[in-house]
């Protein structure tokens, strides 16, 4: 699948497809899960500082709530499309599922490239966004959360929308809002956290000490940045980041054998995760073409990134060292690079396992906004662990017993949650 | 030396791990740690099955946080600057509550306070110690906690607000001038944090072992015909904070478990025995205060363990009417914490488990040792124990031989003399003395006294000036009216410690009790000098010396050429000749 017919819904399905299989579900368990339970698309009319009024498409979609409120993002993207938040949406269920959390599965977003608006333009887009859904959000009906090119600001100025709306404060119906307004401590991190988490438990089943491994990453956003911290921190070394270029529309990676300066390179990096280019040359790094991250000599690869980054295409260039992948992006990984990759033995810690750090998280702002009582961020980033470990665990135990891929573990597992709450509801 | 040990990993199952002792993180596990890491097999093999079912042996559970974590908290929260930079030890305590554990510590934190619903310990475990293989005794804290709250968010906040507090004691005043006089920098120094099961029963409110002790292989002070050789053993109900911190003990000689310390009368002794005892207490939470040691730590009174069923196995009573103690508590009257059923009738091996467990000790670290342990009695007869070996440490002990008569302590030149010194050589190097000043002596002011102590003390440690120290009462005493309640880190300099009878009283004096571990390890020479005693100070030549600074209380002399310091640890006779 080459990137310009890549559709994350159509992929999305065909994992349903195959655990409801495995599952042996009936058709209509099968019916209710392989389409979103509701889809809102409606359109934006916004007036630009200059005075032009232009109209936006936006959407949300909730895939199914039967486990609890809906929760998911809200991306701004130019191309956005309706089948990649349904995708999203779906993912969201299961991985919510996997994490053993009480929430179910939404997503949503704007098309639109918020580095063309003014930060009022994409006040006014936040604020239009909520009012076009009026009920359909809400902490006991479905959850926003940021997502691409979205941020605290974005979630605050929609928070004050919905609270102006109800005429009540109701900090639980948002999260990723700054500490300090609702935010949790630990969310920042908690992506890339968790993802390490779960690679640490993975190189404790290979019997690989996490000290003298070495990783490239892709993306140096807020998931790389904090996983790059942490896997330095229980010893790794990581030799190369790659990011997406705004100015040259086109993205680079970033390479050194001694080991990258994580904090020195995040000191160049723009909130977008962009490293510039030039002072990067100048502090000694290697600058390469933004694939180059995949075809390292590494131990371990890590997409943190957008989804379809390792294809069939550039699968190939995996170099034999590799032994583990662990996604942090959603949906990096296309099936037929998934299948070359699984005949090539390499571990694959999935998308709905390695980044389930960030729902857990999400979902933990959201016990303690509704709570209006907020924990430390050792007390959060303890139970992330733990959350993290015990679904790493329980994906293993499943693999190992039935001789799947660690990513049909983890979508069995979820699927077959989410199936069981929709039966103890009587809807199947 | 002793090879370095290694532990298991710690696979976040703590009670019901295949490994009792455990690592988090790759780094150095400290002194404490080292030590029960290296007695581990030894106890298992050598010592543990003579002894079972009668005892049951074994080392509490622990795992130890490994100094790398201590780095990364360190590096991560930025906290070098402040730490090191003598702020109050509570506001370094309190800088260090606000401070982040590293990410990768929480979670192995989290799943074994989810696991465990009993008292643990956090006690420290340095590099220092550790490198040095010296004794840090209770240089740095330790903290205990009940471990009992039905919530896991609050027992794991508790677990970590202690192992903060730990951390930041590292940095304590006290820490940082007895690292001074090791030579060494606190900046060097990095602690391990042991988290360990608490050996101890439940009786209400109360967490509490039966007995807890401290057992050296070596006494400097053998009476009656004990040796040195045949060590010295310190007992006393409840947590061992009494004996280590407040001095009170049922000391004996191993080789002699059933003599009574010296006494005057009866009374006298009921005076000396513990009346209180140390547990954690399990009930309604005290007031929020993780910056202090004892915040779950509570005094009982020895009624309280009465009714806890715990003293039969323990005491003696008083008998007014015809002037006698009476072994067992079947009778009114006042108990006295004398272990007369363990010592004297043998209820359990437990005088033979000591002696064995201070050579096999001193066989594997090849020094003299100290170690403390914690015992419950388990069934109604209180027949069957649990002895939990809590930690080893060396004893530095002098081997010189000095030659000290008689005739020299009533010689020429003599600033004081005793026949209860401590310690054992001959020191040529001090010239500085610090003393009280007799005449505005009052046990009403000895809290301020050990104010102004420590600001001397301050200053001449960072000169590099050791010094004889002389005052009144008990040195170290936790009671201001029975001395001056200093720690050893304010009087950390002191080469030489002189206590004087105090005036008009006929309290005992200490005779370095309170300091025992750091007078042995820094082989501090302690003078005491009672107040009937034959050899008295020369006070009106130390008024006549030359006086650097002076205070209210404290006068600071230095002389132009150096005392003559000698102790002979064999007869415990003690002198100080000037020129």
């Amino acid at each position: 699948m080459d990137k310009a017919s890549y559709n994350s819904f159509a992929i999305a399905q065909f994992q349903f497809d195959r655990t409801a299989d495995w599952l042996n579900l009936d058709l209509p368990t099968r019916e209710l899960l392989r389409v979103p339970l509701k889809e809102h698309q409606f359109l934006i009319p916004l007036r630009l500082d200059d005075g032009k009024v232009k109209i936006f498409r936006g959407f949300r979609v909730v895939h199914n709530d039967a486990r609890g409120p809906a929760k998911g993002g809200v991306r701004f993207h130019p191309q956005e499309t309706i089948d990649t938040i349904r995708a999203l949406a779906m993912w969201m269920t299961w991985k919510c599922a996997l994490m053993d959390i009480p929430l179910g599965g939404s997503s949503g977003g704007i098309a639109c490239d918020p580095h063309d608006l003014t930060l009022r333009e994409q006040e006014q887009l936040c604020r239009g966004w909520v009012r076009q859904l009026g009920g359909g959000l809400g902490p006991r009906v479905d959850v926003p959360a940021p997502d691409i090119m979205t941020s605290a600001q974005h979630m605050l100025w929609m928070l004050d929308e919905y609270e102006t709306m109800r005429g009540e404060k109701s900090p639980g119906f948002i999260t990723g809002k700054p500490v300090g307004l609702g935010g949790s401590l630990g969310r920042m991190e908690a992506t890339g956290y968790g993802l390490i988490f779960a690679l640490r438990e993975a190189l404790k089943e290979l019997g690989i000490q996490p000290g003298g491994t070495t990783a490239s990453v892709q993306g140096f956003g807020n998931v790389g940045q904090h996983a790059v911290r942490l896997f330095q921190q229980i010893g790794g070394k990581v030799t190369c980041v790659s990011c997406w270029d705004q100015k040259e529309a086109t993205s680079y990676a970033y390479q050194k054998d001694s080991g990258i300066d994580t904090q020195a390179l995040a000191g160049i990096t723009d909130r977008f995760g962009g490293i510039d280019k030039e002072k990067a040359l100048k502090m000694g790094y290697e600058v390469l073409p933004g694939e180059a991250w995949l075809a390292q000599d590494v131990d371990i690869l890590i997409p943190a990134a957008v989804e379809n980054q390792i294809t069939d295409e550039n699968v190939k260039t995996i170099r034999p060292r590799v032994k583990i992948i662990a996604e942090g992006a959603n949906g990096p990984t296309t099936l037929e690079a998934d299948r070359t990759i699984a005949q090539r033995g390499i571990l694959v810690i999935p998308d709905i396992l390695a980044n389930g750090g960030g729902v857990t998280c999400s979902y933990f702002e959201q016990v303690q906004s509704n709570m209006n009582y907020y924990w430390e961020k050792d007390e959060v980033l303890g139970k992330l662990d733990l959350k993290m470990t015990s679904a790493f665990s329980a994906v293993l135990e499943l693999a190992k017993k039935k001789k799947l891929s660690l990513r049909d573990a983890a979508f069995s597992i979820a699927v077959a949650r989410v199936v069981q709450a929709c039966r103890d509801r009587g809807w199947v | 030396m002793p090879d370095k040990q290694s532990l298991a990993q710690f696979d976040r199952h703590f009670l019901t791990a295949k490994d009792k002792l455990t690592a988090i993180g790759r780094g150095s596990l400290g002194g404490k740690a080292h030590g029960l890491a290296l007695m581990r097999d030894a106890l298992e093999r050598k010592l543990a099955p003579s002894f079972r079912p009668a005892i049951n042996i074994t080392i509490p559970t622990l795992t130890v946080i490994t100094t790398e974590f201590f780095d990364l908290f360190m590096k991560q929260n930025d906290l070098y600057g402040l730490a090191l930079s003598g702020l109050r030890d509570d506001l370094i305590a309190g800088a260090f509550q606000k401070a982040e554990l590293p990410a990768q510590l929480v979670g192995d934190l989290r799943a074994l306070v989810l696991q465990v619903h009993s008292p643990l310990a956090v006690r420290s475990s340095s590099l220092l110690e550790d490198a040095m293989f010296e004794p840090f005794a209770s240089v740095y804290a330790t903290k205990m906690i009940p471990n009992n709250q039905a919530d896991a968010d609050i027992r794991f906040r508790k677990l970590m607000e202690a192992i903060k507090f730990v951390y930041a004691s590292t940095f304590f005043k006290e820490a940082k001038n007895y690292i001074l006089a090791t030579k060494n920098k606190t900046a060097d120094e990095k602690m391990a944090v042991i988290i360990q099961e608490v050996v101890g029963l439940r009786h209400g409110q109360r967490f509490y072992p039966h007995l807890s002790g401290v057992a050296r292989s070596f006494n400097f002070y053998p009476l009656g015909h004990a040796k040195p050789v045949d060590g010295v053993i310190d007992l006393a109900l409840g947590l061992g904070k009494t004996i280590v911190d407040d001095g009170i003990a049922w000391s004996y000689s191993p080789a002699y478990p059933q003599a009574n310390p010296p006494y005057n009368t009866l009374e006298d002794l009921l005076d000396q025995t513990q009346n209180e005892f140390w547990a954690i207490n399990m009930g309604s939470p005290p007031e929020f205060d993780p910056i202090k040691e004892t915040e779950y730590m509570a005094k009982f009174r020895l009624a309280e363990a009465e009714e806890d069923g715990v003293l039969r196995f323990m005491a003696s009573t008083y008998r007014s009417q015809d002037d006698k103690i009476v072994y067992g508590i079947s009778e009114k009257g006042p108990r006295v914490v004398d272990f007369a059923p363990i010592l004297k009738f043998d209820l359990i091996p437990f005088n033979k488990l000591l002696k064995e467990l201070l050579k096999l000790c001193q066989d594997m670290l090849e020094k003299m040792v100290e170690v403390e342990f914690a015992v419950t009695l388990d069934g109604d007869q209180g027949i069957s124990a649990r002895f939990g070996f809590l930690q080893v440490r060396p004893m530095v002990v002098s081997e010189e031989k000095v030659d000290l008569s008689l005739a020299e302590l009533a010689g020429e030149n003599v600033l004081l003399g005793s026949e209860s010194a401590l310690g054992n050589g001959i020191l040529h190097s001090i010239q500085d003395i610090v003393f009280v000043k007799p005449d505005r002596f009052n046990v009403h002011h000895s809290e301020e006294i050990a104010s102004q102590l420590e600001r001397v003390n301050h200053r001449l440690v960072t000169a590099g000036r050791a010094y004889l120290l002389i005052g009144f009462g008990r040195w170290g005493t936790s009671d201001p009216q029975a001395g001056i309640p200093v720690n050893f880190g304010q009087i950390s300099g002191a080469k030489v410690i002189v206590e004087s009878a105090l005036p008009e009283t006929s309290s005992m004096l200490s005779q370095g009790s309170h300091f025992f571990h750091n007078i042995t390890s820094f082989r501090v020479f302690y003078f005491s000098v009672g107040q009937g005693d034959k050899y008295k100070i020369d006070w009106d030549w130390l008024h006549r010396q030359d006086v650097v600074q002076e205070t209210e209380f404290i006068r600071e002399a230095r002389l132009r050429s150096p005392l003559k310091i000698k102790v002979d640890g064999r007869t415990s006779r003690g002198v100080i000749i000037h020129d």
